[in-house]
């Protein structure tokens, strides 16, 4: 990367077109001189203008030759673009099976534009694609192309209901620039306990921890002007709070109440309590906007970080296996066998394996609806079409260990 | 599993996406060095002899007036040219700073490591930006484009300017049919064309031969209406009438000797020849093909594909290349099943939503191929309830005391509050090798 820096720095800052311009700058001065000698006096006129020739033709020269930098320049540029691009063929797509559905992508763009909060980007692009719907264009290696109307329909009629989405989205930007920027709880707590049962179900302490945080806040609050006060109003607001507030928590949030109102106790020297821990955490905010953003995005049934810059940065990370692939197999001139299974392994980070994957011990091979994962009496799990084969309908062993069992005695799992 | 969880950032490989971005600015200004080279030939020689026969005019005793004269032309027109250079440099060191921005975008991934580093995410994200407008360009959202690499700070980054003149040529011929804008790309581009052995400039032309032959059929049938049905003795032979038919189709046929002649094509010559014989409304294949409207789609798409060739452009969005690639790195076969997944899914806070089940992606990843695996990937200590839900034993106890489920009982966090609770000894352990 560096010698193309270079070159290009090279390109900018000596081989460019400033030199060439100067010397027509030069031929231009020469002709007003020689203009204006005539002016003065016409009868110099052929001499003046003999001499000028010359001149001004090898002026005009050196402006061409003046280039000659700026063409080795791109040249060298050029080669060392060749040299790191060499081995870095352009990828092509052969198992494109996006370009038949461009109406999906579409909408995938838009639901990403808005989940980043980009509301402007958001609604050009949605009134340019429904301007200009796109058109599909169906590509050979696509397996069959599921048509499910109604979402390639949506967004190319205009009916993707984009404003619901965005006022949503809206809402959520509203209520994390007010948490992490204005520090105020507020709109989060309003939002959290208008879902509290739904929260309540997932297991999400979300409404809770956003309700301790406010007592934190108000106890913290103008607690120096109080010193010397002896009722100071910070914890006292922080108390009267907790009376009003935190009794529905009461029953499953017992310990951590007690905790709270026993720190109270300590007002006076907070810093250099037990509970100084609990009080003076700085990433509280920040724990308490991401969970806040999950909870709302998974409401909508959608995931914590934009699917699209998961796919798109999991692609990047893959691409290289895949085409190495290609190259293999059309070297081979061999074909790929199964079409819903990639055939290579791809490494990515553990952080982009979100489901369970259970790969049959026997035949090796990823269970799916059809072939299910089963478990064995014995806790051994294998797949459907291993457990037929090895059972052929009586009793079998298990492969991994002596306990025998009857194949009606297994029992479909789900990871 | 833990040898395949490679977290090392290769960033040479991550280039593979990434040769337009710096071939772009390459080829552009290369196109700038050009047109300055070109410009400042063409005012040599015509200022040189100018001079020359101001000179010589002068030496043969012309008025002072017609000199000072001539040599104010001369001036202007230096002017000019300067005026022209300056605003090629303009645009020389606006594509420097664009190129060297990238090559700095570029550097700052050798810097990082790891694939999970925050700054690997940083850069991804701007990488997605790009992708995007190169993708908005290449469907011809080009406002959208714009709006996005204004409000992401990454315009140097992008080529909305170049896409947006490819796709007004584009437009020119997919809408307006005419293809006058396309030629003068086709001048302008001559070497380079020349060299790859493209055939656009010769279909262009030949589209302008069929469109010359077609107004002169249309003239001759407006100019001797009514005839057509006394023509029975002549057997086919009838001639192409009106005398503004005529003039337009000895126009064709100079045409295709200045233009078509070169061609080696012989095959396609003879079929263009005999157009002048059928007309548009015949419906004679080949020659109606010929004539048809879908010519134009046909030369867009050519145009498209030599533009994006010459500019080391891939045919594809390279959205589209790195989505294929990470939907199916990323799917598995429980993304399209029936059965709500144990391991990812909405319906409780200690498990997440997997991109290829969320909204935005499900259905786009129905046609690809599940990732493959060779090994099972599954939490510790995996468990199993009695319902057949395997959880790791960690994150199910998580969940129940998240949940306030009473001490010694169980609740599936698919279920939830309201579903089945088991007792802790109906809770089994389970082997997954």
């Amino acid at each position: 990367m560096d010698d193309l820096l270079e070159q290009v720095e090279l390109l900018e800052s000596s081989a460019n077109l400033s030199t060439s311009i100067g010397d027509v700058q030069k031929a231009i001065d020469m002709l007003m001189a020689a203009r204006a000698k005539i002016a003065a006096d016409p009868k110099t006129a052929p001499v003046t203008l003999a001499k000028l020739q010359d001149a001004f033709k090898k002026t005009l020269e050196t402006a061409q030759k003046d280039l000659k930098p700026i063409y080795s320049g791109l040249n060298k540029y050029g080669k060392a673009l060749d040299k790191k691009f060499k081995d870095k063929p352009l990828p092509s797509a052969e198992n494109d099976a996006l370009s038949s559905h461009p109406s999906l992508i579409n909408r995938a763009i838009a639901m990403h534009l808005l989940r980043e909060g980009q509301f402007g980007v958001a609604s050009t692009f949605i009134e340019e694609a429904n301007r200009r719907p796109p058109h599909p264009e169906p590509t050979p290696n696509t397996p069959n192309p599921y048509i499910r109307d109604s979402w390639e329909k949506d967004i190319a009629e205009g009916t993707f209901n984009s404003e619901k989405l965005q006022q949503q989205f809206a809402d959520m930007y509203h209520i994390l620039h007010e948490l992490r920027d204005a520090r105020n709880l507020q709109p989060a707590i309003q939002w959290a306990r208008q879902r509290s049962d739904v929260l309540e179900a997932r297991g999400s302490n979300l409404e809770f921890e956003l309700c301790r945080l406010q007592f934190i806040c108000l106890f913290a609050q103008a607690q120096d002007d109080d010193m010397e006060d002896e009722n100071p109003s910070g914890p006292l607001h922080a108390v009267a709070y907790a009376q009003r507030e935190l009794a529905p928590f009461q029953k499953r949030y017992a310990r951590e109440i007690q905790q709270l109102i026993c720190a109270t106790v300590f007002w006076q020297n907070i810093e250099h309590s037990p509970y100084q821990r609990l009080f003076y955490n700085d990433s509280a905010w920040e724990e308490v906007a991401h969970s806040f953003n999950r909870e709302f995005c998974s409401l909508l049934g959608l995931s914590a970080d934009s699917p699209l810059f998961i796919a798109a940065t999991a692609g990047a990370i893959a691409l290289p296996y895949l085409l190495k692939m290609q190259a293999i197999m059309k070297e081979k001139r061999t074909e790929w066998t199964t079409q819903d299974e990639l055939p290579v392994e791809i490494p990515l980070p553990s952080q982009y394996h979100f489901h369970s994957i259970f790969v049959c011990p026997v035949s090796k091979e990823q269970t799916t609806d059809a072939n299910p994962p089963m478990m064995m009496p014995c806790g051994h799990v294998i797949a459907q079409e291993s457990l037929d084969k090895l059972s052929k309908g009586g009793r079998f062993k298990c492969p991994y260990c002596p306990n025998e069992s009857q194949p009606k005695d297994a029992r479909k799992v789900v990871l | 599993m833990a040898e395949l969880t490679s977290t090392k950032l290769n960033a040479e490989s991550h280039l593979l996406l990434e040769q337009p971005l710096l071939r772009m600015p390459y080829e552009l200004s290369r196109r700038n060095f050009k047109n300055a080279q070109r410009v400042i030939e063409h005012s040599t020689t015509t200022l040189t002899s100018s001079l020359t026969a101001t000179t010589k005019a002068a030496s043969n005793l012309a008025a002072a007036d017609t000199t000072l004269g001539s040599l104010d032309t001369m001036i202007s027109k230096m002017q000019g040219l300067k005026r022209k250079l300056d605003n090629l440099h303009e645009e020389e060191a606006r594509i420097h700073r664009s190129a060297k921005a990238r090559l700095h975008h570029l550097q700052d991934l050798y810097q990082v490591q790891s694939l999970v580093d925050v700054k690997y995410d940083e850069w991804s994200r701007t990488r997605l930006s790009r992708l995007l407008v190169d993708y908005l360009l290449r469907e011809g959202y080009a406002e959208s484009a714009a709006h996005l690499a204004q409000s992401k700070g990454i315009t140097e980054l992008v080529d909305v300017d170049a896409f947006v003149a490819c796709q007004k040529i584009e437009t020119s011929l997919r809408e307006g049919m005419s293809s006058g804008l396309a030629l003068e790309w086709c001048k302008e581009h001559g070497k380079e064309l020349k060299k790859g052995g493209s055939m656009l400039e010769f279909e262009l032309r030949l589209q302008q031969y069929i469109e010359l032959v077609r107004q002169g059929h249309q003239a001759g049938v407006s100019g001797m209406e009514g005839l057509e049905m006394e023509d029975d003795g002549m057997n086919g032979v009838s001639i192409g009438g009106g005398v503004g038919g005529e003039t337009k189709l000895v126009e064709a046929r100079a045409h295709a000797k200045k233009y078509l002649s070169m061609n080696g094509d012989f095959e396609l010559m003879r079929r263009a020849a005999g157009m002048l014989a059928y007309r548009p409304w015949d419906e004679v294949e080949p020659y109606a093909s010929l004539y048809s409207p879908l010519r134009w789609t046909y030369l867009a798409d050519i145009f498209i594909s030599t533009h994006h060739n010459l500019y080391s452009l891939p045919s594809r969005p390279l959205l589209h290349i790195a989505l294929s690639a990470g939907l199916s790195a990323l799917k598995t076969p429980a993304c399209h099943s029936a059965y709500t997944s144990s391991s990812a899914n909405a319906s409780s806070s200690t498990t997440s939503v997997c991109p290829i089940c969320s909204t935005e992606l499900n259905e786009l990843a129905r046609n690809v191929p599940y990732a493959h695996h060779t090994k099972s990937i599954v939490e510790d200590a995996p468990v199993v309830l009695p319902n057949g839900r395997i959880y790791g034993s960690e994150k199910l106890r998580m969940f129940n005391e998240k949940v306030g489920t009473e001490a010694g009982w169980i609740r599936d966090p698919v279920g939830g509050l309201t579903g089945e609770k088991w007792k802790d000894s109906e809770v089994r352990k389970v082997y997954v090798m």
